[in-house]
């Protein structure tokens, strides 16, 4: 997996490319953990190079998620994979987490 | 009927190979992609729950993955020699309660449960034996 930060208006993106997993979810764990310590709590997750994800990294999305709305921010995530989305889906995620199609409609 | 085994030891460096392994066969079953990616993750779970909660000594042990494919139909025979863990019985994550108050749990279970069309648990011989199938229609 690699991680790749920019920032767009009040917006953190982070773009998450290839497989996020139990041997790799702690690193996006703690560099959203960084950024929500450090008052950057407008985030979103670019998906559209992510391949898989495991219920480590969901679990990860999910604790960010509580993590930023607790400090009034926000956590968005957008252009997921169709495989990708199935599993969002079947892990009920799809009514937890506002999810855009691109990256230009979340930083809207 | 097509029918492939693994074994791996209880160290998580192991699961590499077992994705490794598992993306092969699919390949060659001609497995839809979607559901490699489903089968992946409810074995990632599995698995990973055998190795980080399962055992109480140091040892090394066996986890066995059994596949076989026919009429559309996966089926997966886990078997492991951990301490018993029936994944039947286990809790469910609380999706209606507000996202602050959510506890951080169980989901991977969830996710298994959702994702498998039948399962089936056995202790037998101090072993767990646990039959996954999925259905590709």
């Amino acid at each position: 997996m690699e991680l790749t930060d920019s920032k767009k208006g009040n917006f953190l993106i982070i773009n998450l490319v290839g497989r996020l997993d139990t041997s790799n979810y702690g690193e996006l764990e703690k560099k959203l953990l960084t950024f929500i310590e450090n008052g950057e709590n407008h985030i979103v997750v670019d998906c559209s190079e992510m391949v898989y994800v495991s219920s480590s990294g969901l679990r990860v999305f999910l604790m960010a998620l509580k993590k930023t709305t607790s400090t009034g921010g926000k956590l968005y995530l957008c252009a997921l994979q169709e495989n990708i989305r199935e599993i969002f889906e079947i892990a009920g995620f799809t009514s937890i987490f506002t999810i855009f199609n691109t990256q230009e409609e979340a930083v809207k | 009927m097509k029918e492939k085994q693994i074994t791996i030891a209880n160290r998580i460096d192991q699961l590499d190979f077992m994705v490794t392994e598992l993306e092969i066969l699919c390949e060659e079953w001609e497995i839809p992609m979607n559901i490699s990616i489903n089968l992946n993750l409810v074995l990632e779970e599995l698995v990973t729950n055998i190795i980080f909660y399962g055992y109480e000594d140091q040892n090394e042990h066996e986890i066995n993955i059994h596949f076989t494919f026919d009429d559309n139909r996966i089926e997966i025979v886990l078997v492991d020699d951990a301490k018993e863990f029936n994944l039947l019985l286990a809790a469910e994550p609380e999706f209606n309660t507000p996202i602050e108050e959510m506890k951080i749990g169980g989901l991977g279970i969830h996710l298994v449960k959702k994702i498998m069309n039948e399962i089936k648990y056995e202790r037998s011989d101090n072993k767990n034996i646990l039959k996954l199938v999925k259905n590709l229609n």
